[in-house]
């Protein structure tokens, strides 16, 4: 799951990530996308742009 | 005679919780104190203790407690509850400082903070969107949240801040030296120089976005101008640009009026120690 808030500067960064992804996924441009979010600082950026999603392979464990 | 402090705020607020805003006639001192009253002297809810029912996620129960923590409520001003340090109940948690929130879902759902449901309709997740956990068919989390009032200085959930910070306010001097080489207009990071008639100049309204950084000194000296750079870079002691931005706990507004009634607090309460002692 995306962290709920920002490691460094503790802005909440995961209600951005649904719409970063299905952009992200359309093949829009990233800087583009970030910019739109709101997402100013780069600790809050590299959040969405470093995150590996695991939640749906962890799905079958208890 | 000394100035008197004022405040002057940015036309345009970024979004409603982020505020910027010029500190004029006051002292580094009293502009630290009162960032960091801000961050950790101004009371906000979180969640504090969770009991977990039933839960057959995939997280473990620590992450999802850890997960419920970070999530910002709404704390008011006014609201009438205690710290636990404060409050009578011996640390049992009561109603007078506790909030409690309960979630119940079963999957195939994505399970948001909009699925706690809290028995204060004045303390509520800050942001109903914020995804919890991914529940696929026959998973379930039964979770009951205590939400208890503290204070940042305890722990980073309780800080209504995210960004706050201040600088002091640049001043650029450009002296009759400057040749319009343009190299500094170049390196300037934040764009605010600009050449005019053959000289270097800080571009309208821009002054405030510089950084401080004195790239533009060094990249002059380096154009063979002499031992000296013919633009200055330094500040104005007295005059500070602040950047308050909320996690949606607590109101930019709030948690300036909050800073500033604890430093008066904390100014009272030293004074009569001292009356004390005369």
């Amino acid at each position: 799951m995306i962290p709920v808030r920002c490691f460094t500067c503790g802005k909440v960064v995961s209600t951005k990530y649904e719409e970063y992804k299905a952009r992200r996924d359309e093949g829009e441009d990233l800087k583009a996308v970030l910019d739109d979010l709101g997402l100013e600082r780069y600790c809050c950026r590299r959040m969405l742009l470093t995150h590996k999603e695991i939640i749906d392979e962890l799905t079958p464990y208890q | 005679m000394e100035k008197i402090p004022s405040l002057q705020f940015e036309k345009e607020p970024i979004d409603k919780n982020s505020v910027r805003f010029i500190l004029s006639n006051s002292r580094s001192a009293f502009a630290n104190a009162w960032r960091r009253a801000m961050i950790s002297e101004v009371p906000s809810f979180a969640i504090e203790d969770v009991r977990v029912y039933d839960n057959t996620s995939p997280l473990f129960d620590e992450i999802l407690a850890h997960r419920l923590g970070l999530i910002p409520l709404t704390t008011g001003g006014d609201n009438n509850y205690l710290s636990r340090a404060e409050c009578s109940c011996n640390n049992e948690g009561c109603e007078k400082c506790t909030v409690t929130l309960t979630m119940s879902v079963e999957g195939p759902l994505l399970a948001c903070s909009k699925n706690l449901i809290s028995h204060d309709p004045d303390v509520q997740p800050a942001d109903p969107d914020i995804p919890i956990i991914k529940l696929a068919s026959d998973q379930k989390v039964v979770v009951e949240a205590r939400a208890i009032l503290d204070y940042g200085k305890r722990h980073t959930k309780w800080q209504p801040t995210t960004v706050c910070g201040y600088k002091n306010y640049p001043s650029i001097s450009i002296d009759a030296r400057c040749d319009g080489c343009g190299q500094c207009v170049e390196e300037c990071p934040c764009g605010i120089l600009e050449i005019s008639k053959r000289k270097v100049r800080v571009i309208e309204d821009k002054l405030d976005k510089c950084a401080l950084c004195r790239l533009c000194e060094k990249i002059c000296m380096n154009s063979g101008i002499g031992d000296m750079p013919a633009i200055h870079i330094s500040t104005e002691e007295d005059r500070f640009i602040f950047n308050v931005e909320g996690c949606g706990s607590v109101s930019t507004e709030e948690i300036m009026k909050q800073g500033l009634m604890f430093l008066k607090r904390e100014a009272d309460s030293l004074s009569n120690e001292i009356r004390a002692l005369l």
